[in-house]
């Protein structure tokens, strides 16, 4: 079909036309393409420095900055739950676990736990019963209810050390931990890996078949998840200056879990939501907002005691009203959208 | 070794299981010359587990039908002894009261507790569960667990924060007779006559009546339940409503034998239920009664022998381990595909 | 009287269980509890063959399948592929051997899209780790651009339009779905692909369409095919050997027109009533 010996003429000169013009469009919509993506690099850009400077809306002590670093230590304890529950769709009900050991183990070589010898000859554990009448040394490994404290806080090169009252370098700290962790789950989505998961959490068998290896696989998310918990635990340790026992409660791996839940299973720009929400409702909301709440309104009943009930009541509202979660994975919505596809390549664009 | 090693995987359950009560024993004749020590131990064992046994099923049930693990039903627990409890005052039963009195009150503070937690089971699944029906299996979860605070804030203005006395109206710890050493109290009996007769009952009922066939067709294959015309909203209610019923039933038997109630006590309860339930095989009444015993039993002997601190340990320990020795629980059923 | 020639279809005489097979069972049963699904079968497809499995409902067939793929281990009995025994392995080990299926009724990946699905299958020939992954160092970044593009190519080759490779799984046809299947289990590269019923559902032009396809790739990409169906006209058609399972038993194996003749196959179908078929 074409000209062959180089002469143009008019057949020719009429397909010189249509290159044109299709290389016309495609400048043009190639020109688009870039203008979309350099606003939504200015977007980010400019989003980016609002969360960086964030803190100097604020005094540098406030509570509000308290709990505003708290909230984001719970993104990224959520975050890592998300790969597990959310991504491979794996319950996991332990997560507490992992918050423990990171906070252990800050608590242990950030404090002088180890280093110290009891008054008495050995070192016991703070247990009764049988095991405290062994003789020989034994390790003290948690201190019970007592906990650990003080921990020393994280020393950075460059930044000046961390004291309570200046909590700017807690929140850039943790907005570098929420950095890394976003990486990692929105390099793990679009990957080998993430594809695993996600096919492991739709049909295990089918997935096997199809040369999945399952246990591998699992574990793979739970060491993931395991590793952000047990990061996210040790800056809150040594955040909160101290660990003890009574922060690993059960209750707390299923606060983690709402989170996820809540924000939207498997979907990053949701849990990130749903961990700063929940945070919020608990460290504020509840104890500030509500009981001054009562008393503009008038109401006698002091609301306090009914925190529990409030929060579990947000709970279950939350839930039945929007079960899909606040920012619904795209999957999910996909799955009610007719939506034609332009092709494999323009994929990859679509993500984040 | 190949021999050693298929021995190993048919008793290694069974190993571990006697392990505990079989060791204490070894030191109990060793020690005292009796096995009466250990002998207490499981009699108390027993009758603590059938409590959780009650409320155990309730998770199982659940669990069976819908796939849910109803984080509330502890709470509901905590419930039942909260309205038994309160009915006594109401009742004008007290440490005076005679066994003509007594008798009659506490069998109308037993059915109506049952009938209030059963009430509460089914208006929960109603309000939180069935909406979300077609959610993923994780979002009722959340709700159970906002039920579980809501339930705990009411326990916690009915009777405040910490651990309330109520009356021994039974004279719990009163001793009944005598086996070769063992004490039996009153409460041990009363345990297991509300336990043993509710249970078969229940499995009778599953067995033989027509909605026990239609709970038993709807946790195999919703879709072909609804097909064959059985009313499924209808038959996840009446799955509540027993399992509630019989948390109902154990939170009077437990404020009866512990004479303490406390707001938090459901959800402690809730906990070694689940895990009962689980480790019987999840989804099998009988499992979850066995589960209850059986961690009924090993909390008794660590509470008795190593001390509170190592209970928990014990408990899930046994989890974890009957878990990976038998993976659907000890009488449950083999559902899934090899490999 | 080796295996390694390109049969024509219906020519080659029946291959017995030897050596030189692709894959090979030796008095394969399995029981559930009490039941007997699959009792002393012993099969073998020949490299580059297209043969065939049949049998009324119930009969074992998918049971049969399900233990070449290692979804159930056997009761008793050895699996060889390549020489290789594969009897207690794992699925995904043997689908990095070389062997993939399709499913009775279709099991894709439903929230994820038909390419993503493709993808999902070449997760064998594939390395990326979780490093990797996170890191996305060039080698990676490059090995993902060629499963992209080997999965496109491979939907492009089952004949999915590129208009619905961005769809949901859930959101295909039905035939479109079919597809996707046979491309997700062309993805691992195998040399071996059981089909599960694939023309089920199928009309006659399509099933005249796959049965061209699976000619296709048995000459042009070298895979031995083992076919499950009921679709007498396609398996007359497209099999070098037909072997018959009643009841879990093999009853009859041999080229299709002397099963089709053979009473006792008649008689497994059609019920003991001594007519022909």
């Amino acid at each position: 079909m074409s000209a062959g010996d180089g002469n143009l003429g008019a057949g020719g000169q009429n397909r010189m036309a249509r290159i044109r013009e299709r290389y016309g469009v495609l400048r043009r919509r190639g020109d688009a393409i870039w203008a979309r993506r350099y606003a939504r690099l200015a977007i980010v850009l400019v989003a980016a420095a609002a969360v960086i400077l964030f803190p100097y809306l604020f005094q540098p002590g406030s509570t509000f900055l308290f709990d505003l670093v708290e909230a984001v230590a719970f993104v990224v304890m959520a975050l890592g739950l998300n790969v597990v529950v959310g991504f491979a769709g794996l319950l996991d009900l332990g997560y507490v676990a992992f918050f423990a050991i990171g906070a252990y183990t800050i608590g242990w070589f950030g404090s002088g736990f180890f280093a110290y010898v009891n008054h008495t000859k050995g070192i016991h554990i703070l247990t009764s019963g049988l095991a405290s009448t062994l003789p020989g040394i034994h390790i003290n490994l948690t201190a019970g209810r007592q906990g650990i404290t003080p921990i020393d806080p994280g020393q950075l090169p460059g930044l000046n050390p961390f004291d309570p009252l200046n909590l700017r370098p807690w929140y850039w700290v943790a907005l570098g931990m929420v950095a890394i962790v976003l990486l990692v789950n929105v390099r793990l989505r679009d990957s080998r890996l993430g594809r695993a998961w996600v096919a492991l959490r739709e049909d295990e068998v089918a997935a096997a078949s199809m040369g999945v290896p399952l246990v591998k696989t699992k574990l793979m998310a739970y060491a993931t998840g395991a590793a952000f918990g047990g990061m996210s635990g040790a800056f809150i340790a040594s955040y909160l200056n101290t660990v003890n026992a009574d922060q690993f409660a059960f209750s707390f791996s299923i606060f983690v879990l709402a989170m996820v839940i809540l924000g939207g299973l498997g979907s990053i720009w949701g849990v990130v939501l749903g961990a700063i929400v929940l945070s919020f409702i608990n460290t504020w909301l509840i104890p500030s907002v509500i009981p001054n709440l009562s008393s503009k309104i008038g109401i006698k009943v002091d609301l306090t005691s009914l925190s529990y009930g409030i929060f579990g009541f947000l709970l279950v509202i939350m839930m039945v009203l929007r079960p899909q979660g606040l920012l619904p994975e795209r999957r999910r919505k996909l799955e009610f959208v007719e939506h034609v596809g332009t092709g494999p390549t323009d994929m990859s664009a679509e993500r984040v | 070794m190949e021999a050693a090693r298929r021995w190993w995987s048919r008793y290694a359950l069974i190993v571990f299981l006697l392990i505990l009560p079989v060791a204490f024993g070894v030191h109990d004749i060793v020690a005292t010359g009796g096995v009466t020590r250990i002998a207490e131990n499981l009699k108390d064992g027993i009758s603590n587990g059938a409590i959780w046994a009650l409320v155990a099923i309730g998770y199982t049930l659940v669990y069976g039908i819908i796939e849910l693990i109803n984080f509330a039903h502890g709470d509901v627990f905590m419930i039942g002894s909260l309205v038994s409890t309160g009915l006594w005052g109401t009742l004008g039963l007290t440490l005076t009261t005679g066994t003509g009195g007594l008798i009659p009150g506490l069998i109308l503070s037993l059915i109506i507790a049952m009938i209030a937690c059963g009430s509460l089971n089914v208006l929960i699944e109603r309000v939180g569960y069935r909406p979300l029906r077609g959610a993923p299996k994780l979002a009722p979860l959340i709700t159970a667990v906002g039920f579980s605070f809501i339930l705990q804030n009411v326990g916690l203005l009915w009777i405040g924060g910490s651990q309330t006395s109520v009356p021994d109206l039974l004279h719990a710890q009163q001793d009944l007779f005598n086996i070769g050493g063992v004490h039996i109290f009153r409460a041990d009996l009363l345990s297991i006559a509300v336990m043993v007769p509710l249970v078969v009952l229940l499995v009778t009922f599953l067995a033989r009546s027509r909605m026990g066939k239609a709970m038993r067709a709807t946790a195999q294959n919703p879709e072909a339940a609804r097909l064959m015309g059985i009313n499924v909203d209808t038959t996840i209610s009446v799955t509540f409503l027993l399992g509630g019923t019989l948390a109902g039933a154990a939170g009077l038997v437990y404020a009866l034998y512990q004479t303490t109630i406390w707001y938090f006590q459901g959800f402690r309860a809730g906990l070694i239920a689940f895990t009962a339930a689980v480790m019987g095989g999840i989804g099998n009444v009988y499992g979850a009664v066995l589960g209850g015993l059986i961690i009924g039993c090993i909390q008794q002997i660590s509470d008795n022998r190593l001390g509170g601190q190592w209970t928990n340990i014990l408990v899930f320990g046994y989890l974890v381990a009957i878990m990976v020795l038998r993976p659907r629980g000890l009488l449950g059923e083999e559902t899934r595909e090899a490999g | 009287m080796t295996s390694a020639r390109t049969p024509a279809a219906g020519t080659e005489p029946a291959e017995q269980p030897s050596e030189d097979a692709l894959l090979s069972a030796q008095d394969v049963s399995k029981s559930f509890g009490g039941l007997l699904a699959v009792s002393d079968v012993t099969f073998s497809i020949p490299e580059r063959g297209i043969v065939s499995m049949i049998g009324p409902n119930g009969a074992g067939k998918t049971t049969f399948f399900n233990m070449l793929t290692g979804l159930y281990r056997p009761t008793s009995g050895v699996i060889s592929f390549r020489g290789r025994d594969i009897t207690r392995m794992r699925p995904d080990r043997i689908t990095a051997l070389g062997i993939a299926r399709t499913f009775q009724n279709i099991r894709l990946f439903g929230t994820m899209t038909a390419l993503e699905n493709v993808l999902v299958g070449e997760h064998a020939r594939m390395r990326a780790g979780l490093i990797g992954s996170i890191l996305r160092p060039p080698r990676v970044r490059r090995e993902e651009r060629s499963a992209h593009e080997k999965a496109q190519e491979l939907l492009g080759y089952v004949g999915l339009p590129a208009s619905v490779m961005g769809l949901l799984a859930v959101n295909l046809s039905y035939g479109d779905q079919r597809r996707v299947e046979i491309a997700r289990a062309l993805a691992s590269d195998p040399s071996l692909l059981l089909l599960d019923e694939p023309t089920a559902g199928m009309n006659a032009d399509e099933s005249a369409r796959l049965v061209a396809f699976m000619r296709q790739l048995r000459d042009e990409r070298g895979v031995a095919i083992l076919l499950i169906e009921h679709d007498m006209k396609v398996v007359m058609e497209v099999s070098e050997r037909v072997t018959v399972l009643d009841h879990g038993e093999k009853i009859a194996e041999g080229k299709p027109q002397t099963v089709a003749g053979d009473p006792r196959v008649v008689e497994a179908y059609l019920g003991k009533r001594g007519g022909t078929e």
